[in-house]
């Protein structure tokens, strides 16, 4: 299907996205993901993150990828978000998809 | 008296120094190998970074940084320039002005990703850098680390990020995640750890320094240090200095400063010409004056000729000779004035064909061609608000030349030529105009297509007879395009147009030539003032009207019998060449008789005369233009008005309009046989 045809759904996690609440993350977004064929997640620019939901987010490109899903954040990474990816070592090595997804940089060479 | 706002002249030479490492950027390009260049970049970078932490654009000094920082290493010959890099700190570069004009826009994402493209480069440019690695300073040791914790080291309350930050403030430090172990959501344990890390570190401290991070979980974990011979040449990390601070917040938004005019300054010299010290040494010798000071001075000194115009023609009307005497002393002041106040306006072109390097340079990826730019006449000075005016229409014709005009690699060997694309843009003066060239060696304007799509809209009848320039005029007709694909560059037929009515409003004139197989040359003739111009002020019927004197070729006289000669034809013989004549009284349907002396003013565009015929010459006079109203706005036989001494108005004739009208007359003349 193109990806113009695929209706956009949101999922708005909650704020609180530490190893302390990450396994009820990825419930949630495994039946979010089951149920869309596009999911975009909306993340709070206050919310807590640690690199459990870093790893969360990857493990789910991989498995929308699997399935022949899209996923997507609502909006470049920032704040506290961005602070992981960078203190994490996420950002150097990340390839054009990483950064498209990550900080929607689609034209960066 | 007003000190200037030191934010604003932070900005304004940002502004400079961002120009001199674009155009060092796009030279050392051409030549990666040019060490003069990688120095002129390093220094602008640096100076940039060191003035911007100073008026508190933090955010800006932190992003500067690790561009100096590439460059460092480019100096230092610790990795080979490549074209990738310059692309990434060209990109980088346009986000530093961003991060100039607002500092607490939100660029932290952009940013990023631009570190990452350069971090990139970077990285790319030294594996394939032959002179390869690094030497560690002295005193430093160089480790790679690669270390995994445990599985559960999350869900035991071992947060790696610290543990990480303590690494980094070990020394110079590149960390990468290694995420290859991640599995697919549905598989994954949400609080074990998958991620590994590759380290490579710059420390001055002993390995044991390493191990003592770990301290902690050090019996669970892997760890794997190597340490890099200091004395062999090694590959040294990147210096991305890792606690990256493009996203700190910089100083309060200031409003964007105003354009500045560099008082006397000459073209921009090249940045490696100007260094640090030399620009301070020529500090002394320049004055920094915001533009629109200089407006206002110009509006002031266009108020003192009019008031001059005024006390010439009241000590005219007296006899007092005492006040002529004064009135003459005025009158030449007022002159000089104005003289030296248009130099002041004068700015090199170059300042516009500078930022069409990059353009050509962005373009030249886009479409996938090799484009040369080559251009001349950058000193040709033209008033600082016609050249502002400029440059949209500049960018159109050049990105039309590119996309449209150039031709592919390919088509360009398959058809004898170079496989480069050349694209000449050039400047000069001539009578009271500066003329703008656009020339490039691509295919030409098709003629035949010019015409099947003009046809089709309607815009000619089929089978017009038309001359070529009538027919390349066309282009430059709202939605007019003959592109057969719309890109992003263009083919909506949008830019012509604003070109086309950007010089019009500029009182100029385009001129188009183009060879099938040979490439197309667009002239634009602008006049060099928008401000204030010597005049011949003359009377037709009631009413004055102005005559741009520079385009005034002579004057004569037509007597009545001349006049009644011409009558039908409306030629004057001059020095054996016919010149078409408009008589100016029946063009403005003064209604008033003809007087028994009438004059023809002889006026020009380049090659092409045209007589005007007048009623009276009165004389010169120095024309303050002011704008037509909008009601006005279509009236083409006239350019603008201005305020007589006696505090009438007289309007301005549009010389390339008039000139246009006599030649087309001449051609239906002949037409008709």
């Amino acid at each position: 299907m193109p990806a113009s045809d695929v209706q956009e759904d949101y999922f708005r996690p909650p704020q609180n996205l530490t190893v302390r609440t990450i396994a009820t993350v990825q419930r949630e977004i495994l039946q979010f993901l089951d149920k869309t064929a596009s999911a975009t997640i909306e993340l709070d620019d206050d919310c807590q993150v640690d690199i459990s939901f870093i790893q969360l987010m990857e493990a789910a490109r991989i498995y929308a990828v699997a399935a022949g899903k899209q996923i997507a954040l609502a909006r470049p990474a920032s704040g506290p978000t961005l602070d992981v990816l960078k203190r994490s070592g996420f950002l150097d090595g990340m390839s054009a998809e990483d950064l498209k997804f990550w900080l929607h940089q689609g034209g960066i060479q | 008296m007003s000190f200037p706002d030191p934010i604003a002249v932070f900005r304004t030479e940002a502004a400079e120094l961002l120009e001199q490492i674009e155009a060092g950027l796009l030279d050392l390009n051409v030549n990666l190998g040019d060490k003069d260049q990688v120095d002129a970049v390093f220094r602008g970078l640096h100076t940039l970074k060191g003035s911007g932490a100073m008026f508190g654009f933090d955010a800006l000094a932190a992003f500067t940084h690790h561009c100096e920082t590439a460059f460092d290493r480019v100096r230092k010959g610790e990795v080979p320039a490549t074209q990738e890099l310059v692309t990434a700190v060209l990109e980088a570069k346009d986000h530093m002005r961003a991060l100039v004009d607002t500092p607490n826009g939100d660029h932290e994402a952009t940013g990023e990703a631009l570190l990452a493209s350069l971090r990139a480069a970077v990285d790319g440019a030294n594996n394939a850098g032959s002179s390869g690695p690094a030497k560690t300073a002295p005193g430093q040791n160089h480790f790679k680390i690669r270390f995994s914790l445990p599985q559960n080291a999350m869900a035991n309350g071992t947060n790696p990020l610290p543990l990480l930050d303590e690494l980094r403030e070990l020394g110079e430090c590149r960390i990468v995640a290694d995420r290859s172990a991640i599995p697919s959501l549905d598989l994954l344990a949400p609080t074990d750890l998958y991620v590994s890390w590759e380290v490579e570190l710059l420390t001055t401290q002993p390995r044991s320094a390493i191990d003592d991070v770990f301290i902690f979980v050090m019996d669970e974990m892997q760890l794997e240090v190597i340490t890099v011979e200091t004395s062999v040449a090694a590959k040294a990390p990147a210096k991305t200095e890792a606690p990256v601070t493009a996203s700190q917040p910089a100083a309060a938004p200031q409003p964007a400063a105003a354009p500045v005019v560099v008082l006397h300054a000459a073209a921009p010299a090249p940045i490696a010409a100007a260094p640090v010290e030399t620009k301070q040494n020529k500090a002394s010798e320049n004055v920094r004056v915001p533009a629109e000071k200089l407006d206002e001075l110009m509006d002031r000194v266009g108020e003192l000729v009019i008031a001059q115009s005024r006390l010439s023609q009241l000590a005219g009307g007296s006899g007092d000779l005492q006040l002529r005497a004064v009135s003459e002393d005025v009158e030449r002041l007022s002159g000089e004035l104005r003289d030296t106040m248009m130099v002041l306006r004068m700015v090199p072109v170059a300042h516009l064909f500078s930022r069409f390097r990059r353009l050509v340079h962005d373009l030249s990826h886009e479409t996938g061609k090799t484009i040369e730019l080559v251009t001349e006449g950058e000193s040709t000075e033209v008033d600082k608000s016609v050249i502002e005016r400029l440059a949209d229409p500049l960018v159109h014709l050049v990105r039309n030349s590119c996309d449209h005009g150039l031709e592919t690699p390919e088509e360009r060997l398959a058809a004898g030529k170079s496989q480069a694309g050349h694209i000449l843009l050039s400047a000069r003066q001539q009578a009271g105009e500066v003329i703008i060239t656009i020339k490039d060696d691509g295919r030409g304007i098709n003629r035949e297509r010019v015409r099947a799509k003009a046809e089709s809209s309607g815009l000619i009848p089929p089978n017009a007879s038309l001359t070529d320039q009538e027919l390349y005029q066309l282009i430059f007709h709202p939605g007019f395009s003959t592109a057969q694909t719309v890109t992003n560059l263009s083919g909506r037929g949008v830019g012509m147009d604003v070109v086309k009515r950007t010089i019009d409003a500029l009182r100029g004139t385009i001129n188009v030539a183009s060879h099938p197989g040979e490439g197309s040359e667009i002239s634009l003739a602008i006049p060099l003032t928008l401000a204030i111009i010597d005049g011949l002020l003359v009377r037709v019927g009631d009413g004055r009207y102005v005559i741009p004197l520079s385009a005034v070729e002579e004057c004569l006289e037509l007597s009545i019998e001349e006049d009644m000669r011409s009558r039908g034809r409306s030629f004057i013989s001059l020095r054996d060449s016919l010149v078409p004549f408009l008589r100016l009284r029946d063009l403005f349907r003064t209604g008033t008789k003809p007087d028994p002396f009438q004059k023809v003013v002889v006026i020009s565009t380049g090659s092409e005369r045209v007589g005007l015929v007048v009623d009276q010459i009165i004389g010169d006079h120095q024309t303050v233009i002011k704008g037509m109203s909008k009601l006005h706005h279509d009236v083409a036989t006239f350019s603008g008005a201005t305020i007589l001494g006696d505090g009438d108005v007289a309007l301005i004739l549009d010389v390339g309009h008039l000139v246009a009208e006599g030649q087309q007359q001449e051609a239906h003349l002949r037409a008709a046989g």
